[in-house]
């Protein structure tokens, strides 16, 4: 396999463990998030730093960026996902920006603007592979279990939820707070595959990349967000060349999804047995009455 | 004590350019309730437009001005014709809508990126930036003030038009509850489509007043995350909250800027944000809209 092709499914796997993340929080959980890459940016920069300044073994630094991310959602979290409506989506951004310039200004630690240089490249395709089959297992098993029930049962109706005795609240924390592990860990995976980072590399845009991922793939459904994020990817690969036009289309893209299919291209539906009966399903009876 | 009361004068004219934007964006979430994150084009537009009038129209600032306010408007209607209304007619969840504002806030921003560039430009200078002694005591610039002035005037226009008008009074009855104003007769549609035109002309000005300050740039609009920081701060859906959360914020960066350092201001912008949640989560005038059953 050529070196290109290994890059491009590492990065693959990179942004489907961050997108995993948001898909458990927007797509199982209904919270909109639009700022889950300053968890990416901790997680890049606590591995980066730690790897680099303390000598630390990768796999205990990309741990401990996953935990950062836990930290800081867990803060966040608290005050504003116990009230309905935007108060998280706003501060998502709010903390979103506050967390990037915190890493351009703080020289001393940071480096700033200019980007942290020289973090060990130990994210090879296998470690990615690895650490995805894992963090993908882990949320599959979270996501059928009855932790996975609750989620929904939150985000589809929380009254009904908070009848049955759910914390509805809790349980909101809790799935932000899971998505930021997952999205910490991605950052620190970043960090260890390209050995440089950059606060620019977590902007806004980035954020919201994560979450059209999911939309495109289809809020909740765990293999449409992995599927959206292989689209996404490899178009972004493709259409390099007009990266004029790409945002645009992208743009555009969102809000015909919304208009046409708001649920996305999976809908809630897996890959499996449900999906094939689902779509292959209209066609039997035809047959049956010829 | 003459730098103070500069930073003060000029504080407050910046959170009066921002409490154009957080009315705006406050008074399209207290009815939709959804952030409408495609807020911020609205301002580009009306940035863009009065840029093209002056320049290549060569009108006066007067044209120029109501015409990008009329575009912006107009362009917010559409805005929530095109992407909004099919969505909001089929089903009530407010996350669908703010996935389509967000991909209309890139989809507008991309065009101006591919049709004008993304380079930054400078409007004429149309409004005067002289400098103003202010009685002896401090100096300002005469651009600060006529910004105050300006969104005094159209925040006084707006609260006379909700209080004083039969539109005005839908809006209010809507706000209370869309459903039961729409069940007592007020026709939905046209009133959610007066209150994006309502939002995008204030986008406008704030617009016209934000381009003049720094330049305009397509991404201009992503100055709006301050509105909405503002309007968090207030309380959502609340418009003297939106007005006082602008001007502390407002005050907050410029004093920052001033005595303390000018990069430090966005970050205590979003510091303000963080205790304001922290503290009192439904902001200065917010109601309670924690789950109670």
């Amino acid at each position: 396999m050529s070196a290109y092709t290994e890059g491009i499914i590492t990065l693959l796997m990179i942004n489907a463990i961050a997108a995993m993340g948001v898909c458990l929080l927007t797509g199982f959980t209904g919270v909109f998030t639009l700022g889950h890459a300053a968890y990416m940016a901790l997680g890049g920069y606590a591995t980066a730093i730690l790897t680099v300044k303390y000598h630390l073994h990768w796999l205990p630094a990309v741990v401990a960026g996953g935990i950062l991310a836990i930290v800081v959602a867990y803060v966040i979290g608290i005050p504003t996902l116990k009230l309905m409506g935007d108060y998280y989506a706003i501060a998502s951004i709010g903390l979103g920006e506050a967390i990037r310039l915190i890493l351009e200004n703080w020289q001393s630690v940071t480096r700033g603007a200019r980007g942290y240089p020289g973090i060990p490249t130990f994210t090879t395709m296998p470690v990615a592979v690895g650490f995805f089959l894992v963090l993908a297992f882990l949320l599959f098993c979270l996501l059928h279990g009855s932790y996975g029930r609750m989620f929904k049962a939150c985000r589809d109706d929380h009254i009904a939820a908070a009848l049955l005795g759910y914390d509805t609240a809790r349980v909101r924390v809790l799935s932000l707070v899971l998505s930021a592990f997952y999205c910490g860990v991605s950052g620190g995976l970043l960090a260890g595959f390209l050995s440089f980072i950059q606060p620019v590399m977590f902007d806004m845009l980035k954020s919201t990349e994560l979450t059209a991922v999911v939309v495109f793939g289809g809020l909740g459904s765990l293999s449409g967000c992995l599927l959206g994020t292989t689209i996404i990817t490899l178009v972004t690969e493709l259409f390099r060349p007009i990266s004029q036009y790409r945002m645009l289309i992208y743009g555009a893209v969102l809000v015909i999804i919304m208009v046409l299919r708001p649920e996305g291209i999976m809908g809630q539906y897996e890959f499996g047995p449900k999906l094939f009966r689902k779509l292959f399903g209209r066609k039997a009876p035809a047959q049956e009455r010829r | 004590m003459g730098t103070l009361l500069q930073q003060i004068i000029n504080g407050l004219s910046l959170g009066s350019v921002y409490a154009l934007i957080a009315v705006g964006y406050s008074l399209v979430y207290s009815i939709l309730l959804f952030s409408n994150f495609a807020h911020g084009s609205f301002l580009v537009i009306g940035g863009y437009s009065c840029y093209f009038a002056l320049k290549t129209l060569g009108m006066n600032i007067w044209l120029a001005g109501g015409l990008s306010l009329i575009a912006a408007g107009v362009s917010a209607i559409l805005t929530e014709r095109l992407a909004y209304k099919p969505i909001r007619e089929r089903t009530n969840v407010t996350l669908y809508l703010l996935i389509a504002s967000m991909g209309m806030s890139i989809v507008i921003e991309n065009i101006f990126v591919v049709t004008v560039g993304g380079r930054f430009r400078a409007l004429p200078p149309v409004i005067p930036t002289d400098p103003v002694n202010l009685f002896g005591l401090a100096t300002t610039s005469a651009f600060d003030l006529i910004s105050l002035v300006v969104a005094v005037i159209c925040l006084g226009g707006l609260q006379l038009f909700l209080t004083r008008t039969k539109w005005g009074l839908a809006i209010r009855a809507a706000a209370y509850n869309l459903r039961i104003a729409g069940l007592m007769g007020v026709n939905v549609s046209r009133l959610i489509s007066l209150v994006f035109f309502v939002a995008g002309v204030l986008a406008a000005v704030g617009g016209i007043f934000l381009s003049v300050r720094y330049t305009l740039y397509p991404q201009l609009g992503g100055i709006t995350i301050k509105a909405f920081v503002a309007a968090v701060i207030g309380g959502l859906g609340s418009l003297p909250g939106a007005v006082v959360g602008s001007l502390i914020l407002g005050l907050a960066e410029m004093l920052t800027a001033g005595f303390i350092s000018s990069q430090l201001r966005d970050l205590v912008v979003f510091s303000l944000l963080v205790i304001t949640l922290l503290f009192r989560p439904t902001g200065l005038f917010g109601k309670s809209v924690g789950e109670k059953i």
